[in-house]
Parts: C-alpha cells; sequence; structure tokens
C-alpha cells in the first residue's frame, strides 16, 4: 500500500486512522470522507450500478453523488450511504453494495448485456404475468439482482427534535450566505445561518476561484467572519446540518448530524431534526455542477470537474495528476489553475465552445503551460475495463484517443432551485446561462448567489445589499480578487455524438437508476412526451440523488427530440426532501414508550401492585384485569372478578371518565339542547342517564348529568369521549347559542372516581362514611351527595354499571389513593374485589346496558337501541332531534339492538361474526348471502353460566324470539341462536334499587 | 404546517387547531318546519371550493376558542382571520391579493377546461 | 419540591401548587366579586400575569382565569372561596389544585430545552414576562406563566409520569 498524503489542507487533519473497505484495512486521515479516503489509496470502483450492474466509481464530491454509495457495517447496517458526505473514524467498517459474490467480479453485470429488456418501461412491461409469478418468482429476484444496500438492523434511534423561531434564516454558509450574516451582525434580527459542510467558506473552500476578499486570503475572511458572527449576540450557527425542506409559511426542516468523523454512541441522539420557523428566508445553498452525456459517461473515472477541484482544496488529495478536463463553460478554468498550483497538469482541455467564444485569458493560460487544448471539441466516448483508460475526442471531424485514467467534466452550472421551488417559489429559463433560475418567490424568500443565477463574484456584494435592503442592515462592501473570469459564458450541450462500440456501451442520463439517453428516445417514441410522465416510465431522476447533476440535461435531451423549448417542457415537481431523510430523525422521540402521551390515573400505581394488566383507552391505562396469581388466564380473572361483584362486592377505578361542570343562568336550557333528555322536571341533587348525539340523530356520547340546581350541572362522559364531548359543547356555546351565558370547566382530572357496585356495597361504604345515611329511602337510585370527608369534599351518586346496587364515589386525586385503600381495608370481610373493564363490559352486557362505541358506531340513533324513553319528546329542539324524523332514520328495518343466546347452551359466539338465516354456509359462495347484522359483544356469563351476546340486525324488534344463525371464524357450520330481548340478568331491576 | 393566528393566543402552528369546515352555516332557527331535503342540506352539505374559502377554525390544544378565517384553498394561505363576533369580510377584499403558485387559475377548478 | 432535571444553565423543579380556575366575564362586577372573596385582582388582558411571591393570577383567555397559589392555602379555605363564588351565578369557579402538576423552569437554556419539545416561540419578543400562555409541550396541552427568570409550567396530572419522563429523556440526550 502506498502512503497516503495531505497536500497542506486545513480542513485534514494529519492524524492518520484506519478504515476497512469491503473486508480489507486502509489509511485515512481524520476529516476524510469515505470517498476522499478511497480516492487518496487510489481506489476508483466503489459499487455496482443499480440496473445493470456496472462498475461505478466516485463522481462527485457531495451531496450530489448518484453512485459512490455504500454500506457502514458497523452502524446498524445502514445502507446507501453516501461515499462523498460521510466522514470516516477510526475503525469504520464500509462495504460496498449491490453486487455479488465479489465487488470485481460481479455475476449480475450480465444484466448490462441483456439491456435491450431493461430498457424504458421495464418494469412496467415485463412482470405482467402469469398470476403468482409476481410474488414467487420476479419480486424475489429484483429484490436480489436489483436495487441498493440491505435493510438496517432493527435500532432505536434517539434522534430528537429542536425547534427554532428566528426572524431571518440564512441557508448557506458560503459566501454570499457569509456576506449576508455579516450584514446582520449585532442588528435586531434573530438570525440562523444553517451550513450543510463542518466549516464555512462554501466555494472559498471548495476551489480556488476566489483569490482574496478584503485583501485577505479567503480561509482568513472566512475565519474572521466567523468569529464577528459568533461575538454577536444575534446571529448562531448550525454546521453539518442540511436543509431538507422548505413548507408552507416559512417552515423549513433541517438535519443535523451530530456524530460527524465519530462513531455513534448509541446512548445520545445521533441526529437532530430542525424545524426552523422564519419570518424571512435567504436562500444562498449555491449551485450544483452537471454532467454531459457520452458513451460510457459511468465509468470510473469520470468526475465532475468542480468536484475534482474540491477534492484537491478541501480534502486535500489530487484524484489525478494528469486528467483529461472537457467542459463547455468557462468555470473549469480555475481547475486547471488549482492543478498547475499542485504541480499537476492536465493531459488536455477539450472545451466544446466555439473558438472565438473562449476567452483569450484562458487560451493564453492552456498555451503558457504548454496544456494540450482542443476547442469546438468534445468527447466521444471513453473506454477502459472498470475505469476509464482511454478518452476518445472527436475535433474536427476526427476522432483522437488520448491515455488517462480519469476525466473531469462540466456541463454547466445549475443553480440548486430545489429550495426555492419547494416553497412553490416560480422559476424561469435563462438563455445566457442555460438553466432554470428563481424568477418570483412566494414566500418571504430572498436567493442571494449563484442560487439566484448570479455566477458573477464581483457583483456579490451590490446584490446582497440590493435585495436585504428592505431589511435594516449594516454596511459592508470588500474588494474580491478572483481566478476565473468574471462573465460566466457556457455553449449548450447535453450529449455527445457517439459512436456505438458493443452493446456494452451506453450513454447515461441518469447514473443512479441506470437510465440511458436511449430510453429516453425511445419512450418519447412511445408517447410518453409529458416530462412527469417519462420520469415515472424511465425512473430518470427518480433515484435517491433525485438527479441533481443530470436532471436539467434530460430537458435538454427532450426538447430537442420534441423539437420544443425547454421552458415549454418545465421541469418536474421538486418535492422534500432535498436529501434523503430517516423516517428515524422525522419520527423524533415520538416512538416506542413515547409513542403516544399516556394518562395514568392517582390509583395506577396500586394496580401494578396488584398485578393489574392494562388496556389502552384513547390515552388512559386502564386495568384490564387483574391477575390473583401468576397462572391465571384472562378467562379466569374475568370470570371470577365479576362473579364476585354480583355476589358481593367489586369496585372499578372510574377515574378516567370524562367529568365537565356547568355553569351559568342559562344551565338548563343549555343542557335541554344538548342532551336528548328533559332537564326541566329534573329535581335537584338527583342524577340522570343520557344520550348526547350528533346534529346527524346518531349517538355520540353518552353519561350520567347531575343537577345540583338549575343553574349548576355535572356531567360524566366516556373515557375516551371525554375530550369530544367538551369541544362539542364549547363550539355550540360559542358558535351557535353565544347568547346563553353558561361557562364549562373540565374535571375528568380534579376528580378521582371509584364505581363500586354489588349487594354487599352499601355495607362498605357505610363503615366509611359514617355520617351519610346510605339506606334507600334516604340515598336513593340516581341521587347524590356532596359533603365533608378528612378536610376535602367527596361527591357521591347513586347509580350503577353493572345492574348491581352501586355507587360512584368522586374525590380529590391528592386523597384518593387513601380512600380506595381504606375501602379495601373495610371491603374485606366481603371479599371486595378490584376488577377491570372487561369484567365492567361483561357486567353490562349480562344486564344489557350499551357501551357507547361497541353496540354504536356512529350509524345509530337512540332508536335502533331501544331508547326511545330518553328522548325528550316535548322538548321544542335538541341537538340532532329533527334528524330522527328523516325518512331514512325513521325507516322500520334499520338494524336494531337484541339480544343473542345460543340453543346449545354451550357455545361460544364470536364478536363481530354475522347473523344469517341459513344453517350452513354453502362450500363455494357464488352469490351473496343475505347479511342480517352483526355481533357487537359477546361474553361467556358466569352468573348464567351462558354465552351471551348483543347484536345490532335490521328490523331486529320483530324478530325476537326466532331463531337465527351466527357464522364462525371457521367452517361453513353456523350456530343457531335465538333472538332475544338484549337483558339477560334482572330485568325487573330488583338489584339495582334494593 | 401552516402558521394560525389565533385571534386570542397570536401565532401558533396547525396542530394546535383543528378546522371546523364552512363558516357561516347557520343552525336553522325551527328545525321541525324544514323539509327531509332542507335540513339534510345543512346537516350533510358544506361547499368546497378551490381558493377563497370562509371557514372555521378553533384552537383545541389552547384557549378552545372558535374563531373565522379566510384561506385560499389552492395555496393554503390565510388571508384574514376574525372573530366569530366580526363582520363577515367581503370576498373582493381578497380577490387581488391572491397568488398562484404554479400559474393556474386562482379561483374555479385546477381542470382548465372548466372555466368559470 | 423535587428535582426533575438538572443540567448545564437549566433547572427543572416539581412543585405543588393549589389553583383555581374562574369563569367569567371580566366586567365589573365580576372583578368586584373575585376581589372580595378572594382579596386579589384579577388582571384585565388578555394574557396578562400579575403575581406575588403568594399567588400567580392570569388571564388565559377572555373569559378565564387561573389564580396559582405559589405558598400553600389551607386546603378547606380554597374549597370555601370556590363556594363563595360559585354561589354567583355568572361565575364559574372550580378547584384545580390536585388535578394538575406544576414544574418550575429556571436557567439561561430553559428556552433551548423546552424548544426541544415544543414549537411554541419563547423569545421574549413573542412571549413577554408577565404572560402566559396554552401550548403543547411534548404533544400534551399545558399552561406556561413568564415570570421574572422562571417559567412555570402546569398540565393535567394524569400526565404526569409521561411528562417528567421526556423531561428526563431530552435532558439526558
Amino acid at each position: 500500500m502506498s502512503s497516503i498524503e495531505n497536500s497542506n489542507c486545513n480542513y485534514i487533519t494529519n492524524k492518520k486512522i484506519k478504515i476497512f473497505f469491503d473486508g480489507k484495512s486502509y489509511d485515512a486521515f481524520e476529516g476524510d470522507t469515505i470517498a476522499s479516503a478511497l480516492i487518496r489509496n487510489k481506489i476508483k470502483l466503489i459499487g455496482r450500478s443499480f440496473k445493470y450492474h456496472r462498475p461505478r466509481g466516485i463522481y462527485t464530491c457531495g451531496i450530489e453523488e448518484p453512485n459512490a454509495l455504500v454500506q457502514i457495517l458497523n452502524e446498524h447496517n445502514e445502507p446507501n450511504t453516501r461515499a462523498t458526505i460521510k466522514r470516516v473514524y477510526d475503525g469504520i467498517n464500509i462495504s460496498s453494495q449491490n453486487r455479488w459474490p465479489s465487488l470485481a467480479f460481479d455475476v449480475g453485470s450480465i444484466n448490462n448485456l441483456l439491456s435491450p429488456i431493461f430498457s424504458a418501461g421495464f418494469y412496467y412491461k415485463t412482470f405482467m404475468g402469469p398470476r403468482g409469478f409476481w410474488k414467487k418468482i420476479y419480486e424475489p429476484l429484483i429484490r436480489r439482482t436489483a436495487g441498493l444496500g440491505k435493510p438496517p438492523n432493527n435500532f432505536r434511534s434517539k434522534s430528537i427534535h429542536q425547534n427554532h423561531n428566528v426572524d431571518i434564516l440564512i441557508v448557506g454558509g458560503g459566501l454570499s450566505g457569509l456576506i449576508a450574516a455579516r450584514k446582520l451582525i449585532d442588528t435586531n434580527y434573530d438570525v440562523l445561518l444553517v451550513e450543510q459542510d463542518s466549516y464555512l467558506g462554501g466555494i472559498l473552500k471548495n476551489s480556488n476561484k476566489v483569490d482574496s476578499i478584503d485583501g485577505k486570503k479567503t480561509t482568513d475572511w472566512i475565519n474572521e467572519t466567523e468569529k464577528l458572527i459568533l461575538k454577536s449576540n444575534n446571529i448562531k450557527i448550525l454546521k453539518n446540518t442540511l436543509v431538507t425542506s422548505y413548507n408552507f409559511t416559512n417552515h423549513l426542516i433541517a438535519l443535523e448530524d451530530k456524530f460527524v468523523g465519530k462513531k455513534i454512541d448509541l446512548d445520545k441522539s445521533e441526529l437532530i431534526l430542525h424545524k426552523i420557523r422564519t419570518t424571512n428566508t435567504i436562500l444562498a445553498n449555491g449551485h450544483i455542477e452537471r454532467f454531459i452525456s457520452f458513451r460510457n459517461n459511468d465509468l470510473p473515472g469520470v468526475m465532475l470537474a468542480s468536484s475534482f477541484e474540491k477534492y484537491i482544496h478541501r480534502y486535500g488529495v489530487v484524484p489525478e495528476k494528469n486528467p483529461v478536463i472537457f467542459t463547455n463553460n468557462s468555470s473549469t478554468f480555475s481547475l486547471v489553475k488549482s492543478l498547475i498550483q499542485q504541480r499537476c497538469k492536465p493531459l488536455a482541455y477539450i472545451d466544446a465552445r466555439k473558438k472565438e467564444d473562449i476567452e483569450d485569458e484562458l487560451k493564453d493560460y492552456l498555451k503558457n503551460h504548454d496544456i494540450q487544448f482542443f476547442p469546438e471539441a468534445e468527447v466521444e466516448g471513453c473506454q477502459g475495463n472498470k475505469e476509464v483508460e482511454k478518452v476518445r475526442i472527436r475535433t474536427n471531424n476526427s476522432i483522437i484517443s488520448i491515455n488517462s485514467s480519469m476525466l473531469c467534466i462540466s456541463g454547466g452550472l445549475n443553480p440548486d432551485i430545489h429550495l426555492f421551488t419547494q416553497s412553490k417559489g416560480l422559476v424561469k429559463w435563462d438563455e445566457k446561462i442555460i438553466t432554470f433560475k428563481p424568477n418570483t418567490a412566494f414566500q418571504n424568500t430572498i436567493t442571494l448567489g449563484s442560487v439566484s443565477g448570479n455566477y458573477n463574484f464581483h457583483k456579490i456584494f451590490e446584490e446582497v445589499e440590493e435585495k436585504l435592503s428592505f431589511l435594516n442592515i449594516n454596511k459592508y462592501v470588500a474588494k474580491i480578487e478572483i481566478n476565473v473570469e468574471d462573465d460566466y459564458s457556457i455553449t449548450e450541450l447535453w450529449e455527445t455524438k457517439n459512436d456505438k462500440k458493443s452493446n456494452w456501451s451506453k450513454s447515461f442520463i441518469d447514473l443512479h437508476n441506470d437510465v440511458t439517453t436511449k430510453d429516453l428516445t425511445q419512450a418519447i417514441d412511445e408517447g410518453y412526451d409529458r416530462i412527469e410522465h417519462l420520469k415515472r416510465y424511465t425512473t430518470n431522476s427518480m433515484g435517491t440523488d433525485q438527479g441533481k447533476i443530470s436532471s436539467i440535461n434530460s430537458l435538454g435531451i427532450v426538447s430537442k427530440l420534441l423539437n420544443k423549448k425547454i421552458s415549454e417542457i418545465g421541469t418536474t415537481t421538486y418535492r422534500p426532501p432535498y436529501a434523503p431523510l430517516s423516517f428515524a430523525a422525522i419520527a423524533g422521540r415520538s416512538t416506542y414508550e413515547f409513542y403516544d402521551p399516556e394518562r395514568k390515573t392517582p390509583i395506577h400505581n396500586w394496580h401494578v401492585k396488584n398485578h393489574a394488566v392494562f388496556e389502552d383507552v384513547g390515552q388512559w391505562k386502564r386495568p384490564w384485569y387483574y391477575k390473583k396469581h401468576e397462572d391465571e388466564t384472562m378467562h379466569q380473572a374475568v370470570q371470577r372478578e365479576s362473579k364476585q361483584t354480583r355476589k358481593t362486592a367489586g369496585i372499578l377505578d372510574g377515574s378516567t371518565l370524562g367529568k365537565i361542570e356547568i355553569k351559568g343562568k342559562d344551565a338548563l336550557e343549555f343542557m335541554n339542547l344538548m342532551y336528548t333528555n328533559a332537564f326541566t322536571k329534573m329535581r335537584p341533587m338527583t342524577s340522570r342517564y343520557a344520550l348526547m348525539l350528533g346534529e346527524d340523530g346518531m349517538i355520540m356520547d353518552d353519561g350520567i348529568i347531575c343537577k345540583i340546581s338549575d343553574k349548576h350541572f355535572i356531567a360524566t362522559t366516556t373515557s375516551s369521549g371525554a375530550p369530544k364531548v367538551l369541544a362539542h359543547m364549547e363550539e355550540f356555546l360559542q358558535t351557535e347559542w353565544p347568547h346563553l351565558q353558561v361557562y364549562l370547566n373540565s374535571i375528568t382530572e380534579q376528580f378521582t372516581t371509584f364505581n363500586i357496585s354489588g349487594p354487599k356495597t352499601r355495607e362498605i361504604i357505610s363503615q366509611i362514611f359514617t355520617e351519610i345515611d346510605f339506606s334507600n329511602e334516604k340515598f336513593p337510585f340516581m341521587t347524590f351527595k356532596s359533603f365533608n370527608y378528612k378536610n376535602t369534599q367527596v361527591r357521591i351518586m347513586r347509580a350503577s354499571f353493572t345492574g348491581e346496587l352501586g355507587y360512584e364515589i368522586y374525590i380529590s386525586p391528592e386523597h384518593a389513593l387513601e380512600l380506595w385503600e381504606t375501602i379495601f381495608k373495610h371491603g374485606k370481610e366481603f371479599n371486595l374485589v378490584p376488577y377491570g373493564t372487561e369484567t365492567m363490559h361483561l357486567l353490562r352486557a349480562e344486564k344489557g346496558y350499551v357501551v357507547i362505541g361497541q353496540e354504536t358506531d356512529g350509524t345509530v340513533t337512540p332508536v335502533d337501541i331501544n331508547f326511545n324513553w330518553m328522548i325528550g319528546k316535548n322538548k321544542k329542539d335538541f341537538i340532532g332531534k329533527r334528524s330522527l324524523k328523516r325518512s331514512d332514520t325513521a325507516r322500520e328495518d334499520r338494524k336494531q339492538l337484541v339480544g343473542v343466546v345460543p340453543l346449545d347452551k354451550s357455545q361460544l359466539i364470536d364478536e363481530g361474526q354475522h347473523i344469517v338465516e341459513c344453517e350452513n354456509l354453502p362450500k363455494q359462495i357464488k352469490t351473496p348471502i343475505e347479511y342480517l347484522g352483526h355481533i357487537s359483544s359477546s361474553y361467556y356469563s358466569p352468573n348464567l353460566n351462558h354465552c351471551i351476546s348483543m347484536a345490532m340486525i335490521k328490523g331486529g324488534n320483530k324478530l325476537i324470539g326466532k331463531t337465527l344463525f351466527v357464522s364462525t371464524p371457521s367452517g361453513i357450520k353456523n350456530i343457531p341462536v335465538e333472538i332475544v330481548k338484549p337483558i339477560f340478568i334482572d330485568p325487573e331491576n330488583k338489584r339495582l334499587i334494593s | 404546517m401552516i402558521l394560525i393566528n389565533c385571534p386570542y393566543c397570536g401565532e401558533r402552528e396547525q396542530s394546535e387547531f383543528t378546522n371546523g369546515g364552512e363558516a357561516h352555516v347557520v343552525r336553522p332557527k325551527d328545525p321541525d318546519s324544514l323539509s327531509d331535503k332542507e335540513w339534510g342540506q345543512y346537516v350533510f352539505f358544506r361547499s368546497n371550493p378551490k381558493g377563497i374559502f370562509y371557514e372555521r377554525w378553533v384552537h383545541t390544544h389552547g384557549c378552545k376558542k372558535w374563531f373565522n378565517a379566510v384561506r385560499d384553498t389552492s395555496t393554503d394561505t390565510i388571508l384574514k382571520i376574525y372573530k366569530l363576533s366580526d363582520r363577515r369580510p367581503e370576498i373582493s377584499e381578497f380577490q387581488t391579493t391572491l397568488k398562484s403558485p404554479s400559474g393556474e387559475p386562482i379561483v374555479g377548478s385546477g381542470n382548465f377546461a372548466v372555466k368559470k | 419540591m423535587n428535582k426533575v432535571v438538572t443540567l448545564d444553565g437549566l433547572d427543572i423543579y416539581q412543585k405543588n401548587f393549589q389553583q383555581i380556575l374562574i369563569r367569567g366575564d371580566g366586567r365589573e362586577n365580576f372583578n368586584k366579586i373575585i376581589k372580595e372573596n378572594l382579596s386579589v385582582s384579577p388582571p384585565s388582558k388578555n394574557l396578562e400575569v400579575t403575581n406575588t411571591d403568594k399567588y400567580l393570577f392570569a388571564k388565559s383567555s377572555f373569559d378565564q382565569w387561573n389564580l396559582l397559589y405559589l405558598e400553600k392555602q389551607e386546603y378547606n379555605n380554597i374549597l370555601i372561596n370556590i363556594s363563595k363564588l360559585n354561589k354567583v351565578d355568572e361565575i364559574l369557579a372550580t378547584d384545580y389544585s390536585y388535578g394538575q402538576v406544576y414544574f418550575e423552569v429556571i436557567g439561561k437554556n430553559k428556552d433551548q430545552f423546552l424548544n426541544k419539545l415544543t414549537q411554541f416561540d419563547l423569545r421574549p419578543k413573542k412571549f413577554p414576562l408577565n404572560s402566559m400562555a396554552q401550548t403543547l409541550i411534548a404533544r400534551i396541552e399545558c399552561s406556561i406563566f413568564n415570570l421574572k427568570d422562571k417559567y412555570i409550567i402546569t398540565c393535567n396530572r394524569s400526565f404526569e409520569s409521561y411528562f417528567i419522563e421526556r423531561l428526563k429523556d431530552i435532558a439526558s440526550l
């Protein structure tokens, strides 16, 4: 191995580290990217291409890289990492992608010779049939041979989000971004400057295009500027941060890599997603060089000219001492100067521009340094085995062949308009610089420097001054000395004329997705002449690089084929993100334990200690059932809990139930409008089961309403319905009836609620609240009392979820656990059992109480579940009343609530099963079977010793007493059942009101 | 994620709000006097124009207050926010300020063949 | 008082405050009744916070006020005051003392830290001293009061452990 060296680059330290590529160890410098390290080690072949498995090398030196994608084995096996971005550290383990068995010898490259079948629309045409082939043959085959890296291993990302609110965001810390920042130092604006690299400077550090600013070396000017910014009190800098999305209302997303050049620490956040809300956005994100299509323009050794220059200045490595340069514009002049500075020399300089358009200074420079110069010439193609060996130049209609291992190309510069167009700004074709540039901003967006199409360094101060003049900025002007021509000049060239040599020869338009210029021609021949269609048919610019170096080229080629102007072709839509963004970064910490906020009741820890298994109800954690011992199953626990409750007593933590306090002069009128029930004649200190409908007449929620007075009510709601009910009430109060004087407060969290029920409850709580008379006469069903208890307030309501004698106890959460434990102390002699939501459902079903959201589904009216008695028919109006009379809501054959009991009492019925009229289903269903309804809840009742179900059946009320059939999850034999009234236990309410 | 200027709390992100559909749809005073069709029109039908739209919002995760907004549905630009007690602004206030990002007609269908 | 998070330039403590939530029209009579019964005057400007060492009184919307007792009161007195206020039909007063949890955020890095959990604009020009806001922090509804050198944040008690875990988690990363 030859020893590596750093040619005086400040951005790379001289500390040597070891890296591994495809199992082999190499030296690299701290600060290297994978690409610069491999280039230092003279490695050109990096991977195999997506479709044809052609050998590919490093094409660029940045985010735009289409070829050099690698897998990082030691970081969760991260695939498709851009070698040109990813910084190395000691021991990093990298592998090439999409090759088998090895990079140098790859079986899949046979695809290249079979390329006629892999042309445009290949996926659409090839995998059409026969049936079943896709899943069994095509997909596994494609997955093995086409594509990119392997998926990462399971890992738990710790990416975090950071929000920013600023006045001005500057995207890009290059020349124009830094000038803008200097003008904003110590102004009244909060400014954030975002730079994707670890160093500021942009073009100043990536090239020698600018010689000096303000008489200082560019590096000195950058350092001076950075110091001034850091000293300021209003500008913050984020480095290693890439802006990926520009959304509405000046909201931008940027991704910061916290572990650049360092091994990831799994306990720390590796990525920070910055969400930036700004008033003005300054886009100074520069330009991207584009390539040129010619024969085998994908061979390792072909590299963009400005990237080559960047490797010299940014990474201190010269990829090749004597490359060939092929250009159609003036920007490559600085590369020649950079090489000469390094005591290297281009073998040849090929310029597609007309002789008279080429600057004299350049011509003289090439002559003085004795560099072969081919004006008005182009590269026909290049050849070589796994890398460039020979470059063929077409000049004056003859071909000259030069042996060289590298070819630097430049097809011109494109303003990086991605973010600008994401912001919905309009772009315009510029004939002079032959590219699209920003025209009309849609948001408060300013473009500065090359992203605005200004390639003239001497005009940069003027541009910044003018475009920021609406702000209150500092005066700052300096003199710039440059190494390139003042005026950028370019000639249009998208693809060179090539001689077809073999099937292996290809001229690519999209290196990432292996799309050739021939594919574009073919797609247009087949009628795909709209650019958006063409893109999808050919997959052009649909890779992870989004065609950054080639999408404008494809517009050029297509415009020629269609004989239209490029401005008429238009661009495809630029969508966020600008560069691949990992889902882990987007999710941030909202994963795993923080996937959704969790709500816990004040009794939660007691439940945990008593082996509760929890169920999610909305965001609440509610005990589902309690495991009495390790081996108890859910079924056993539920049977035990419900049996005990009916036998003696059971208690449920009902704290999650929504509670709303309603007060005001017009509270009674308001309640009469919100609920179906009539509250006018209701006596104070009584309560009532009530229904809330939507304006469509469908049941929305239920609950118990406590009337303290005509002006003061307390309503309970279902656990998950609480926010919805409060919002619904507020909506009508604020929007429809602002004249009603009513206030609402949520008191869900202010009162912990216990539901205690069973024949022994009275005995238990009489021992606790000794001053209260719980007798049936003094404390009848559906009344409540408020009183002081141990220096706090307690409200007890006689109500029942279960059909047994029951009370609801409300107490401040501060004293809740103490009371809960007191209840258990006194309940011990009666074997008081805590029960969970599953037992609650079972007990309710036995009594035929519906559960909103279980029996109902937003299409059920009160009439459908036999709740006619709850409708205040004499009330003039309430929400949903009118809808109950709509022809469809008043239909007699609507689905209605019934009870279902299997004829054979040993059989079990599943929830969700269909109710039908036939005993057996046919073996093969040829015509639809009439479906009468579905089972909405089904339980095995320990108190009745058979299965009980509730169902919603068409015209169910008329079917009581009939035998029907319920389907099963398996088999064609249905279960014969009897349709009964939906109440199974205590129809006379004896237990309830005893 | 757009920014919405709650008249009571100031500018907040969209995620704090809930959209309440078309504004200025008044609940009929005497529902019983309405035909099924008229009642159905109130309950189920709302307009969904491209361009200027008067709509309701509620600051769900803030002050929980309702307010109205005029929004350009083609660009998601909020043109005006006003309290429920404020007068409904005239449509002519906004027609000249609309911006179209992609050059399609500002008001009317995205389908160029459909002329408004 | 319970220390939740300590970082460079940031301390978060959990506190036990008591609170009354008051709804009303904010007119003269309302102010009079509040003053009479609670011996403090409600702030009149929307989102305004007035405070002493003992209490904090904030107007959280045009018809809603939060009175936080920063110094522990006899709980029974609070309940008595509430029932006195509720004798007036046009006022709804609710005890929010123990249904809420309270956090005090102190230190020069508090804005940056909180902005990891909320998009809310904490800059003084948008969120001035002695003002309050209701917003989402860590995806749950919170009220935040901007007092001299500190924020007081309150949220529903049921989120207590989730919220503390989120604070600790962000602090550890």
